[in-house]
């Protein structure tokens, strides 16, 4: 009996979570391959987040799809800002009939039109400690007004939305005037991330604190199915304002049919399908068998995919997938702690040079990356101005003699002396082998490491709180600006909760970095990034590590795809050949 | 009867509280609170003061404490610091994703283990309860984590008979998914319980009224299903409620490997990003949970064997 | 300190108890056998904790993930992502998983047994508080219960092994309580009390030697659950660090089985699957030599 109404029970249980779909119309299947932190545009910290955001929501600017190196386009702007001459004033003109995606928090359910104070309120979201934006650092400090608006709703617990700031100005329906405290060439790139999108008041009123469960923005896409540890389906949005295919790219795009589209209304699938598949074993099957459009290759599927010539292997050739090698702009780097009460030897040079000798990372791009990274010479990735690729540092070429001969020079010949240092790194199994890595490198000039593993929000932790010697890292940009990579060394972001996590401080890098980050891009500019990138390289507040090389491949019926570093949004350009698919899956 | 449960109502209450007290010094006083978490990379020491004024984190611990109770009862434990989702509605979606696949396991593994059980029961002592015994010992020394890659890399991974994870929710598309989780979980579990049903029908076979069962000439097939299994039913049915809890809460491994998304999942992620809530309120719920089926049990207990009286 | 003089014949024998459960387990051959084993390990720990054995285990032998092969010992089961020996490897995890498996029995034993025998011996409000504490703590799911508190410890080998020993000392705990509760209405403890004999006495002497048989059963069945919890907080990251052991190695398996490298998976779980089946019979067979009644 019991058995019986067990059975019965677990079928119940079962049926319970049916849900059936087929595929109609033309369907990017994509996956994420980490779960996701909600809808919020104020809360999207993460690529994963960001994208998801970004299919929903709008900003002001975004980065142009095909253009190199990376540009900045309007987006809902209708044309790139007026800046005023001591690059303070930013006049935006907001484009017309943008309409927000219907809704219940809208009067009978249709949305309305988007409003130059729509911006406002969102910008003033992102200050109101009430919503603990993780995007507050972009106008920090930047926007006239806006701090002593945040403090106030500190001070009363309260944000008051229909305070005026100072910096946001909005003359009439469609004119946006934003005043800055100092002047910031970057504040565009800033007004390209999903942080800076447009939230509609009513919305995020009438939903509070569920808000981050239903998206309502103006963008290409409306969310339909929301399953944030499982799946998550969008359909074209029916009411998007008509933007159009660019008609230009970065040469050779024409040639390699990437704008055939050029001029066609967007977005150009009918429906975007997004799986969650965080582990990569499940991810490469399912594009193995066709059921998403495009994948990174695991590392240890890597024998797989690619040959020993660099090419794909007979097995993808003959499924007619295309390889895409770029390179992304992001650096690993093992820092020092160099005001680390335990190991004050950090302070020392020599010893920071011998260390970075020591590490011999050709090695480990073979181990690691499968080869799929280049050694980084200074702190600015490829594909940025300031770049150098003539230049050649002397402490990454692994030389152990030499490694040896600095740390007998500060004092401590075969390491002898030298006090064991602890090297924080992440928990899981790759991070865990790279710390080995290290301790085995180190140990052939005689220093001793012992290793220390966190999850990613205790080693910030400890990071901030200076409880860390040696620890491993990565950066991504956040946008394609070398003061991004380089402010990790500014002195004054050498303080708790700060960037420049090594600690170091150098009066003539801080002169030059505070002139050079003012300037707008010009040669002058990518002269001086190049000086104080080779400052870097030459004082080794960090070891330097690699640029990965994204290595990614997607299915023969998705047309006009290209490689791109922060376009979140990418997925409105993306064709589906569904005759082709068709054939090909038969 | 009614005195003994209601005298075991009243023994629950202390345990209640003590759960709640250990799990609250656990996260509470011990843990301390990551607040970075919630403001990224880009945070400052202002930043985080603000939020753990915010969250309460600078209150008095008896306060803090109140709070705590205040969220069980009313089950409301807040956002998950990573995903930003309400923990009691992750909770709730995560308990049938397990059940999708630990009930069936569960089902199957009492069918195998029950019948084996009394044939072992009926060969006792002969080879065949031997074997038996040293298979299941045998079995169990075999880490779990073994199992479970074992069992991915050659029925998934090497001989495509099931995909290698993943999970879909609805029937019949589910199938292909559990059905090694499911493998693998009767696998794991039905050492464990045939040992322990054969000991418990072992037990009954070495009771006065079967000797008189069989004196009165009553064949031995007639003996074993008619009077042991059914003398049986007591311990069985005790062990199947308290077993309850853990199906709701799945396995953290096999639903790591198998990337379903059940309750298991939600743990490991919660220690991977330092999300305190979602452990705490997990270790909580469950701990409840369990003591109200050690209750549960008890109680069943008493009726069916009314020689049981609180000690 | 010799015990009371009198009355000799009615105290159960300690000395003769012991020695006919070791007459019976050295009758069966098999779990003698297992027995060996278990100490084979011990002693490979001991000799790798003096640095006698295994001490080269992050040396490169070969290639990166070479095949298992003939020839140099330290080739049988292949090398890892660095070219390391895989058995040198595993040895060394032998003597984490025994160090584990040691640390956690020597915080649950004396908790387990001084708290069991005050809560069976003295009764009343000490029994009380702790049939209270330990009642509670089986009421947490005994997985969570140890990954909470490794979690707010923080990693290593010292969080761990805290973390085990404070779930582990409640089964002996309880134990330990219900025989007290037994023996100290037994003549030869009320003899000993007419005697005069202290209660610490009365607690040591007299009533521990007899019970005590119960530890070293539960003690084989500890050192299993130690081993089986290393390897899941390793797998969760919340093991050992910097060092290997059989916990990491499953780890770093589960992605190298991708690309066909099974032998660090395989020397994992052989070396962990010997030992665990041998404690496992080993255990069986002392409970059945110490106390036949139980089951």
């Amino acid at each position: 009996m019991r058995n019986i109404l067990l059975l019965v029970l677990s079928v119940l249980v079962i049926s319970g979570c049916t849900k059936h779909r087929e595929e109609v119309g033309a369907v990017l299947n994509v996956a994420e391959v980490a779960k996701i932190k909600g809808m919020d545009p104020a809360l999207a910290e993460d690529q994963y987040s960001a994208t998801e955001v970004s299919r929903v929501y709008e900003g002001l600017l975004q980065y142009h799809m095909y253009k190199r190196p990376y540009t900045v386009e309007p987006l809902l702007a209708e044309e790139m800002p007026q800046i005023s001459k001591n690059g303070l004033e930013f006049k935006f003109k907001i484009r017309k009939g943008v309409m927000f995606q219907d809704d219940a928090a809208f009067p009978n359910g249709k949305g309305r039109e988007l409003k130059a104070k729509d911006f406002i309120y969102s910008f003033k979201r992102l200050a109101d400690p009430k919503v603990q934006s993780t995007g507050w650092w972009l106008l920090e400090g930047r926007i006239v007004g806006l701090d002593d608006w945040r403090a106030a709703a500190t001070k009363s617990g309260k944000a008051d939305y229909e305070a005026k700031v100072a910096g946001l100005e909005a003359s009439d329906d469609y004119s946006l005037t934003i005043k800055l405290t100092k002047p910031v060439p970057q504040f565009l790139y800033a007004l390209t991330m999903p942080y800076t999108a447009a939230v509609a008041q009513e919305v995020v009123e009438k939903y509070g604190s569920d808000f981050l469960n239903h998206p309502v923005g103006t963008g290409p896409f409306v969310m339909a199915v929301y399953k944030p540890t499982e799946v998550m389906e969008y359909v074209k949005n029916p009411n998007y304002w008509p933007a159009t295919f660019p008609t230009e790219g970065a040469p050779g795009d024409k040639e390699a049919g990437l704008l055939d589209d050029a001029g066609k209304r967007l977005p150009l699938v009918d429906r975007v399908v997004v799986r969650v598949l965080v582990e990569d074993q499940p991810r490469w099957l399912h594009f193995m068998q066709g059921d998403i459009d495009a994948v990174g290759i695991p590392k240890d599927n890597y024998a797989q995919a690619i040959g020993p010539d660099g090419n794909l292997t007979a097995e993808l050739k003959e499924k007619k997938v295309s390889l895409s090698k770029d390179v992304a702009m992001d650096l690993t780097y093992t820092a020092f702690n160099m005001e680390s009460e335990e190991i004050p030897q950090f302070k020392n040079k020599l010893v920071r040079q011998a260390l970075s000798l020591a590490m011999d990372e050709r090695e480990s791009i073979h181990t690691f990356y499968n080869d799929m990274a280049t050694l980084s010479q200074t702190p600015i990735p490829p594909g940025i101005p300031g770049y150098d690729p003539d230049f050649k540092n002397i402490y990454r070429t692994n030389d152990i003699a030499l490694a040896k001969k600095l740390l007998a020079q500060a004092g401590f010949a075969d390491g002898k002396g030298f006090p064991t240092v602890v090297y924080d790194t992440l928990a899981d199994t790759t991070s865990r082998q790279m710390a080995e890595y290290v301790t085995k490198n180190l140990q052939k000039i005689g220093v001793q490491t012992k290793v220390n593993t966190n999850t990613w929000p205790a080693l910030l932790e400890k990071i901030n709180h200076r409880q860390v010697q040696l620890w491993g890292i990565a950066w991504a940009a956040d946008y394609p600006d070398a003061e991004n990579f380089l402010q990790l060394f500014y002195g004054p972001n050498a303080q708790p909760g700060g960037m420049n996590g090594s600690y170091y401080k150098n009066k003539e890098f801080d002169k030059l970095f505070e002139k050079a980050r003012a300037m707008q891009e010009s040669p002058e500019r990518t002269k001086l990034y190049r000086q104080l990138a080779q400052m870097v390289a030459n004082d080794c507040p960090v070891v330097l590590g690699v640029n990965r090389i994204a290595v990614s491949l997607h299915q023969p019926w998705i047309k006009n795809w290209k490689y791109m570093e922060f376009m979140t949004n990418a997925a409105k350009y993306f064709r589906v050949d569904t005759d082709l698919k068709k054939q090909l899956r038969k | 009867m009614m005195n003994y449960i209601i005298r075991r109502l009243l023994y629950t209450i202390p345990i209640l509280i003590g759960i709640t007290l250990i799990t609250f010094f656990f996260f509470n006083v011990v843990g301390g609170d990551p607040v970075s978490i919630m403001l990224g990379k880009h945070a400052n020491a202002q930043m985080i003061a603000d939020m753990r004024h915010e969250m309460g984190f600078d209150r008095p611990l008896i306060w803090q404490y109140f709070d705590f109770l205040k969220q069980i009862v009313t089950f409301d434990f807040g956002r998950s610091y990573a995903s930003k989702q309400l923990i009691s509605k992750m909770i709730l979606d995560g308990a049938p994703v397990s059940l999708c696949y630990t009930l069936p396991a569960f089902v199957i593994a009492m069918l195998i283990s029950i019948s084996l059980s009394l044939l072992v029961a009926f060969w006792r002592g002969g080879w065949f309860d031997k074997i038996t015994v040293i298979i299941c010992v045998a079995g169990l020394s075999v880490p779990s984590l073994a199992y479970i890659l074992f069992g991915q890399y050659w029925f998934a991974y090497k001989w495509g008979m099931f995909p290698i994870s993943g999970f879909q929710p609805g029937f019949p598309e589910m199938i292909s998914y559990i059905a090694l989780p499911v493998i693998i979980t009767v696998v794991l579990s039905i050492g464990g319980e045939l040992r322990f049903y054969r000991t418990v029908m072992l037990d009954e076979i070495h009771q006065d009224y079967i000797r008189t069962a069989r004196s009165k000439g009553l064949s031995e097939r007639v003996v074993m299903f008619k009077h042991v299994l059914k003398n049986a039913m007591i311990p069985i049915i005790t062990n199947v409620v308290i077993e309850i809890p853990f199906l709701v809460t799945g396995s953290i491994l096999l639903e790591n490997f198998f990337g379903i998304p059940g309750l298991g999942n939600q743990i490991v992620e919660a220690i991977n990003t330092s999300d305190f809530p979602v452990i705490k309120a997990q270790t909580i719920i469950f701990s409840l949970l369990y003591c109200v089926f050690n209750l549960l049990t008890d109680i069943l207990y008493s009726l069916v064997d009314p020689r049981v009286s609180l000690k | 300190m010799s015990s009371a003089p009198v009355e000799i014949e009615k105290l159960p024998k300690g000395n003769s108890l012991t020695k006919d459960a070791w007459r019976r387990l050295r009758r069966d051959k098999f779990a003698m056998f297992c027995l060996s084993i278990v100490l084979g390990y011990a002693l490979v720990a001991v000799l790798t904790r003096l640095g006698l054995v295994a001490g080269t285990w992050s040396e490169q032998v070969g290639k990166s993930y070479s095949p298992p092969s003939a020839g140099s010992w330290h080739l049988w089961f292949g090398t890892d992502i660095f070219g390391r020996s895989v058995i040198l490897k595993t040895i060394y995890g032998a003597y984490v998983s025994m160090t584990v498996g040691l640390l956690a029995s020597l915080i649950a034993v004396p908790v387990g047994v001084v708290l069991g025998a005050a809560a069976g011996y003295y009764g009343g409000k000490i029994d009380d508080i702790i049939t209270w504490l330990y009642t509670t703590i089986s009421n947490i799911d005994p997985t969570l219960f140890i990954l909470s508190l490794a979690f707010v410890l923080g990693k290593g080998m010292n969080s761990m092994c805290i973390a085990l020993g404070s779930s582990a000392w409640v089964g002996i705990c309880r134990l330990i309580r219900g025989e007290f509760l037994k023996h100290k209405e037994r003549e030869y403890v009320q003899a000993a009390k007419s005697l005069g004999a202290s209660d610490a006495r009365r607690i040591f002497i007299h009533i521990l030697p007899n019970v005590s048989h119960l530890v070293i059963i539960n003690f084989s069945f500890l050192f299993i659950s130690a081993i089986k919890t290393e390897v899941i907080l390793s797998y969760l990251g919340l093991g050992v660090q910097g060092i290997p052991s059989w916990g990491t190695m499953i780890d770093e398996a589960k992605l190298e089985l991708a690309r066909g490298v099974w032998w660090q998976l395989a020397a994992a779980t052989l070396a962990m699957f010997v030992v665990v089946l041998s404690l496992n019979i080993v255990g069986d067979a002392l409970r059945d030599a110490l106390d036949p009644k139980l089951k």
